[in-house]
This record gives C-alpha cells, sequence and structure tokens, in this order.
C-alpha cells in the first residue's frame, strides 16, 4: 500500500512536472501575496470573518469552483500495481511505458553521475541541515544555524532555489511569530487595563455598600436621607457606567487580538504545509523533510495537522489510511528514501548478475520515484548505460512490434535474450510466431491464386498478408514472382503480337507453350492464338500430304496439294519451300495450270480452257484443271447441264 | 549359163511388175486423198499462237483435225463443247460444236476434220466439219 502511494505521489509529481495542475496547489503559494503577514498593529486589528481552518476550505472550494476541476482532476488517482496502470481524471496510461517518462530515463541513463565537487558539496550541505533539525539534537541556536545553510545550499545549480523557498517560509513564519509576540504584549497591557478597571469598579461598587450600612442606624433621619442617599447612589452609578463601558471594550479588544493571532498563525502554517507538500509531490523528499522539522521547530504547540486541501489531503489519508499530518509527510519521505536506495542496490546486484531486465525495471522505478535523491543520482555511468542500452532494445522491440517489423522484433528479441538473462522471450515470441504464420497462410493462398489466375483472391490476400507483417521478405520474394510471372507474360503477349502482325504463324507453332500461358488469362488474345495454331496444323497437314504424295512420285499432285495450302497461308516459310521444290518437279503441270488461271483472269476462256485441258491431260486427277474446265465449260455454256 | 541368164531376166520383170502396181497404187491413192479433202483451200489453226492469246484470232477461220479426246458440255441452244487433241495429241483445243450438227454423233476416239470460226470470246466455233 505504502509503495503504492509513493508510485501515485510520484505519477502525480510528473503530473505536476508537467504543468498538468490546476486549481488549489497552484494557488496556495499565491496565497500570501494576497494576505502577506502584516507586524500586529498595536491597536485591536479588525476581526477576521473566518475561523481556524476555514480559510484553507473555503479557499480550495473556491478553487475547486472557480476552476471547473479540482487538484488532481475530477477524482483521485487510482494506480493497479498489478499492470502498472495509473487511471486519474478518466485517463489510464503505463506510468513506466509512456512517451515522457521514457525520455526522462533515458536521459538520466545518459546523463553523467552527480558526483562532482558542488554537488557533493551541496548533499553534504543538506545533510548538515537535517542533522542539525534532527529531533535529538535541535536547539533554538542549531536552528538558526540551519537556516543560515539553507542559504548556502540554495547557491547550488542542483537545488533549484527550493531551499530559498523554505527559507522564505521559515522567515516568514518567524515574523508571524513576532507578530503573535507583539500581539501578547498588547494582550497583556489590555489585560492590566482590564484588571485595573475591574478593580475601580469593584472599589467603587463596595463605597456604596458602605455608606447604605452606615446610614442604617438613623431612623428618624432616614426619609430625610433617602433623598439624599438616592442622590449619591446616582452620582456613583455614574461613576460606575464609563468604568463598566471601558471594561467591555478592553475584554472585546482581548478576544478580537486572541483571535487575530490565531489566525495569523493559522495562515502561516498553511502557507508552510503547503510549501512541504509541494516539495514532496515534487518528489524533492530531503527538502519535505527540512520543511517539516522546520515547521516542527517553529510551531512547537504540537499542532501538525494538515490544512491543506481537501484533495491533496485525501490523497495522503486515502491511500495511507492514516490522518493526514506532519508526521505523515516526513515519515513517507523517509520511507521513500530508504525504498529508493534499496532499489539502487537491488540494481546493481541483479546487473551484476546480469538480470537486465529486472534490473532496469527497478531501476525505473528507483528513479521515478526518487529521480532528486543522491542514491539515484550518483549512480555510475557505466551502469546505466547498459540499462540503457537493454532500454533502448527494449524500446525498439515494441516499435518493431508496434509497427509489425517482425524480422527486426525477432532479432532484437535474440539479442536481449543474450543480454539479458532473464528476458522474458515468451510474450514477444508469441507475438511474432503468430504473426509470421498468419501471415505465411495468406501468402500461400496469394500464390495459390497466382498460379490460378484468380487476380481478385490474390490481391486480398497480398492485402492481408501486408496488414500482417508488411516487411516480411516472404512477401517481396512472392511479389517478385509474381511481377517476373506479369513480366514474361507481358513480354510473350507482345511478341505474339508482333508475329501475329508479321504472319509469323510458324514461329507462334513453335512458341506455342510460351503463348498459351501467356494468353491464358486473355480470352481475345486465346482466339487468336487458337486459329494461329489450327491453321498451323492445316499447313503442317499439307505439307505431310504433299511430301507422302511425292514419295509416290505424283509430283503434279504433290504441288497441287502444296498449293492449296499456299493459296491460303501464301506467308509460311515451310510450305514456301515445299512448294517451290514441287513446282520445279511437276513443271509443264504447274506451268499449264499457271497459263490456264492466267487466261482466265484475262478473260480469255478460249485459251485458258485449253490449257486447263493440257494440265488435265498431264494430271487427270487435278482438282485445279477439273474445276477450271468446269468453271470455263459453264461461262461458256450457262446452260450447260 | 544360159539358164541362169534367162531366171535373172524372169525375177527382175517380176520385180519391175510389182513396182509399177505399188507406184499405180500410191499414186491413186495420193490422188483420192488429195482430190477428197474438203477444206484444202483453210488454212490449219496454229494452235501456239491460240495458246498464247485467242484474241488475237478472233474472227479467223480455221481447220483442225484431230480426235476427241472428252466431252466437255452440252447445251441445247449453243450445242456441244468437246476436247479435240490436235499434233498427235500433244495438245488439247476446246471445240464448240454448234447445233447445226447435232445429227452427227461425236464419240470419243473419233477424228474430225473442224472448220473453225474464232469467235469474239476466243471459242472455236465449228461452222463445218467431217470425219477424216
Amino acid at each position: 500500500m505504502k509503495r503504492g502511494l509513493v508510485i501515485l505521489l510520484a505519477t502525480a509529481a510528473l503530473a505536476v512536472a508537467q504543468g498538468d495542475v490546476s486549481s488549489e496547489f497552484q494557488n496556495a503559494p499565491q496565497q500570501p501575496a494576497r494576505n502577506p503577514p502584516q507586524p500586529a498593529p498595536p491597536q485591536p486589528a479588525p476581526a477576521q470573518p473566518t475561523g481556524g481552518g476555514t480559510p484553507a476550505k473555503s479557499g480550495a472550494q473556491s478553487g475547486s469552483n472557480a476552476g471547473g476541476s479540482s487538484f488532481l482532476g475530477k477524482d483521485v488517482p487510482f494506480f493497479d500495481p498489478g499492470s502498472n496502470i495509473v487511471t486519474w481524471d478518466g485517463k489510464s496510461w503505463n506510468i513506466s511505458n509512456n512517451a515522457i517518462f521514457e525520455a526522462r530515463f533515458e536521459k538520466y541513463l545518459n546523463a553523467p553521475p552527480a558526483v562532482t565537487s558542488p554537488e557533493t558539496e551541496y548533499q553534504a550541505v543538506l545533510q548538515h541541515i537535517m542533522e542539525k533539525l534532527s529531533p535529538g539534537r535541535i536547539t533554538p541556536r542549531s536552528t538558526d544555524e540551519a537556516f543560515q545553510l539553507l542559504a548556502k545550499a540554495s547557491r547550488y545549480q542542483e537545488d533549484a532555489n527550493l531551499c530559498d523557498s523554505i527559507a522564505n517560509q521559515v522567515y516568514s513564519a518567524w515574523l508571524s511569530r513576532k507578530n503573535n509576540d507583539r500581539l501578547n504584549a498588547a494582550g497583556k497591557t489590555l489585560e492590566d487595563e482590564r484588571k485595573r478597571l475591574e478593580w475601580n469598579a469593584r472599589l467603587t461598587a463596595e463605597g456604596n455598600k458602605l455608606e447604605s450600612s452606615g446610614s442604617s442606624g438613623k431612623s428618624k433621619e432616614g426619609a430625610a436621607n433617602d433623598e439624599q442617599r438616592q442622590q449619591q447612589q446616582l452620582s456613583r452609578e455614574m461613576q460606575m457606567q464609563p468604568i463598566l463601558t471601558r471594561l467591555a471594550e478592553i475584554t472585546a479588544l482581548i478576544r478580537a487580538n486572541q483571535l487575530k493571532r490565531k489566525v495569523a498563525e493559522l495562515q502561516v502554517k498553511i502557507e508552510f504545509q503547503s510549501l512541504i507538500v509541494q516539495h514532496f509531490l515534487q518528489r524533492r523528499f530531503q527538502h519535505a523533510l527540512i520543511g517539516t522539522r522546520f515547521y516542527r521547530s517553529i510551531f512547537a504547540d504540537g499542532d501538525s495537522q494538515l490544512r491543506v486541501g481537501e484533495d491533496a489531503k485525501n490523497l495522503f489519508a486515502k491511500t495511507s489510511g492514516l490522518p493526514p499530518t506532519m508526521g505523515t509527510i516526513d515519515s513517507l519521505a523517509n520511507e521513500i528514501m530508504r525504498d529508493v536506495r534499496e532499489g539502487v542496490q537491488a540494481f546493481k546486484f541483479l546487473l551484476e548478475k546480469n538480470e537486465l531486465q529486472s534490473a532496469t525495471k527497478r531501476l525505473a522505478e528507483s528513479f521515478m520515484i526518487g529521480e532528486y535523491l543522491p542514491a539515484v543520482r550518483t549512480l555510475d555511468r557505466v551502469d546505466k548505460r547498459r540499462a540503457l542500452s537493454f532500454v533502448q532494445k527494449s524500446n525498439q522491440l515494441i516499435s518493431a512490434i508496434e509497427v509489425k517489423d517482425f524480422a527486426l522484433a525477432e532479432k532484437l528479441v535474440a539479442e536481449l535474450n543474450e543480454t539479458a538473462k532473464d528476458f522474458d522471450v515468451s510474450k514477444p515470441m508469441a507475438a511474432i510466431e503468430t504473426a509470421k504464420q498468419i501471415s505465411a497462410m495468406h501468402i500461400a493462398k496469394a500464390r495459390n491464386a497466382a498460379v490460378s489466375g484468380d487476380k481478385e483472391t490474390l490481391e486480398a490476400e497480398l492485402k492481408a498478408a501486408t496488414e500482417i507483417w508488411p516487411r516480411n521478405p516472404a512477401l517481396t520474394e512472392v511479389s517478385k514472382m509474381i511481377f517476373s510471372q506479369a513480366d514474361v507474360q507481358s513480354r510473350a503477349l507482345v511478341d505474339f503480337d508482333q508475329l501475329l502482325s508479321q504472319k509469323n504463324y510458324r514461329q507462334i507453332l513453335d512458341d506455342k507453350m510460351r503463348f498459351i500461358a501467356a494468353t491464358a488469362m486473355y480470352p481475345e488474345k486465346q482466339g487468336q492464338l487458337r486459329k494461329v495454331l489450327e491453321d498451323m496444323q492445316v499447313i503442317e497437314t499439307s505439307i505431310i500430304q504433299a511430301q507422302e504424295i511425292e514419295k509416290r512420285g505424283d509430283y503434279a499432285g504433290a504441288w497441287e496439294s502444296a498449293e492449296k495450302a499456299f493459296r491460303n497461308f501464301p506467308d509460311d516459310n515451310k510450305l514456301n519451300q515445299v512448294r517451290a521444290n514441287l513446282t520445279t518437279k511437276a513443271a509443264d503441270f504447274v506451268h499449264a495450270i499457271r497459263q490456264a488461271e492466267e487466261l482466265e483472269q484475262k478473260e480469255q476462256p478460249g485459251s485458258s480452257l485449253s490449257w486447263y485441258l493440257k494440265a488435265q491431260s498431264e494430271y487427270p486427277s487435278s482438282e485445279f484443271a477439273r474445276q477450271g474446265v468446269n468453271r470455263l465449260t459453264k461461262q461458256i455454256l450457262p446452260d450447260a447441264s | 549359163m544360159a539358164r541362169r541368164g534367162k531366171s535373172s531376166r524372169l525375177t527382175l520383170g517380176i520385180i519391175t511388175a510389182l513396182l509399177l502396181i505399188l507406184a499405180a497404187f500410191i499414186g491413186s491413192r495420193l490422188f483420192v486423198t488429195t482430190t477428197s479433202e474438203p477444206f484444202r483451200t483453210i488454212s490449219s489453226l496454229d494452235v501456239r499462237t491460240y495458246l498464247e492469246n485467242a484474241n488475237s484470232l478472233r474472227g479467223n477461220v480455221y481447220k483442225i483435225e484431230g480426235e476427241v479426246m472428252n466431252s466437255l458440255g452440252w447445251s441445247p441452244t449453243q450445242g456441244r463443247l468437246i476436247a479435240v487433241g490436235v499434233e498427235n495429241g500433244s495438245e488439247v483445243v476446246p471445240v464448240l460444236v454448234t447445233t447445226n450438227f447435232n445429227h452427227i454423233n461425236i464419240q470419243k476416239g473419233q477424228r474430225f476434220i473442224f472448220l473453225l470460226e474464232v469467235d469474239n470470246k476466243g471459242i472455236l466455233r465449228t461452222k463445218d466439219m467431217t470425219k477424216s
């Protein structure tokens, strides 16, 4: 519980350092400015309208109401030790894993140890002050000496003039006490006056009684003297009246001065307490201790109750379960200083054992609480650098996992595991392995989709794999493979188009596997390729047929077979070559056919028919000749049957 | 010696007689032939020229003698188109036998002498024909 309070206070102190604190706490030190302690006037001062303790309370309330928020937000901060999560004013954060803490911690780890001469002297002065104010040794003289040392301590840069603030507060308290002495002296004078008046009043009253008893024996003259007695009584009452009036006035003045003294003292107490609480929350526990000891020496009346705002009081009361007093602050400060010393010792021990994770955690805790304590400030830089290296790699690991760079994260985990024996690899490795497996599954699906040409699934799976592990090397490989495939495919498509425009169908046939694969996802080109391959099939069949006929010695028939294919596919080189060879072997027949066709085109059906008939006589089975004869016969005899 | 001389003369006489008979036969045949050819005043068709450019011969009348190679077609209005082998069958020309000669049977293998006119399309149109 105490550790929780410490961490909570440290967190609050961080917030104070960030300037997040508003309202009463910041207003508290300003109160002296609004109500500076004034020397007690010889005349009775006007009575304060409020009683003891009320100003602080009313100030807190007014501050809360005016600012719309209280000292620590709308509720008391809550710390969960199990998760290191602090909830405060509707927000939650990890106290050891936030940007401000990390920055301050890294700055500290890089800073040289505070072992220079001025820093050592400064710590010695503070220690000297605390020794002079320690409960067993404190005397008025030692208090004065400690007061003088405050001025010396404030000259050091490390002090940040905090000792000056304490000295000012002590001086104000002393002035207040001096004013109280004056008020006491004035009160004594008034008391003397009151006593004198009471005496006079008593004498006056007793004289009246004597005169009454002296005149009671003379009965005859009684009636005559009644009027005289009444006149004497009236005269004495007239003498008594001013005395009684003055007595009432003096009594009222005495009460007013007493009240004024109490109020002034209370005001000074509140200011002093506020300063001590502020130092405590700033984690300046040495200064808080010095403050409490000065406070006790000045206000030795035994009243050590805290009279700061309700929220500040709750901070101590609700977390420690004790009534908030100066003693609470004193003991907490001492306890924290001890805890920090132990934390630093634990850090050194764990460092020796090469257990960097625990060592760094202990140092971070000690730093968070006791940033300004000598045990933390004087830590060796070499040791801190080892912790820094671990912290940097840990932070890098967190960043790597956050940005899903699991390759780097895995490397860092290996490094951390090597350097820190106690590093827990289970959590990061679980996250890394899970992400890698899921990414691998998506990549496998993407590969399958790429092979099957399913672009939609390919894109979806690649996107999913990228979201899980953007820098996955396998992702790069798959992308390269897909792009390479796309490159080969696009090049093949370009080649196909080019060969198609050149009517180089034989080249397409020779490389048909490449073009079949390339045009798989393009139906239009697939159709063109199918046509080319079918035509080439016809050409090849014609060539084979011609060669077979040639083998039988039927050159005219072989030529005619090649010629028929040539007329449909005149650009095929192989067919051309076969046809050319056969032309020489069936020259007469070929000549007759060509002459016939030429003359037919020249509209000389007689001559043309003669050539066709000659060709037919050369090769009776000629289809060209037969068709030519039939055609021209029909031309000559349109009504022939 | 005398008998050998007598026999020689007889043989010579016989041979001479046979030669005379043969000469008479050939002469008679030659006479008959030359006097019986119907279109002997008409020039024969120059088949080479016809094959190269029939249009150049349009309007001319020629005669050819050849063997019927094939019947190409028959039109009731125009007649029969036949293929005729000429120059010992080395060349074949189409001949249109008009309806005027429907009474003549034309069969493959028959030889005919055709009197032909090259019409405006270069077709050899029969003006007359007779078996050779």
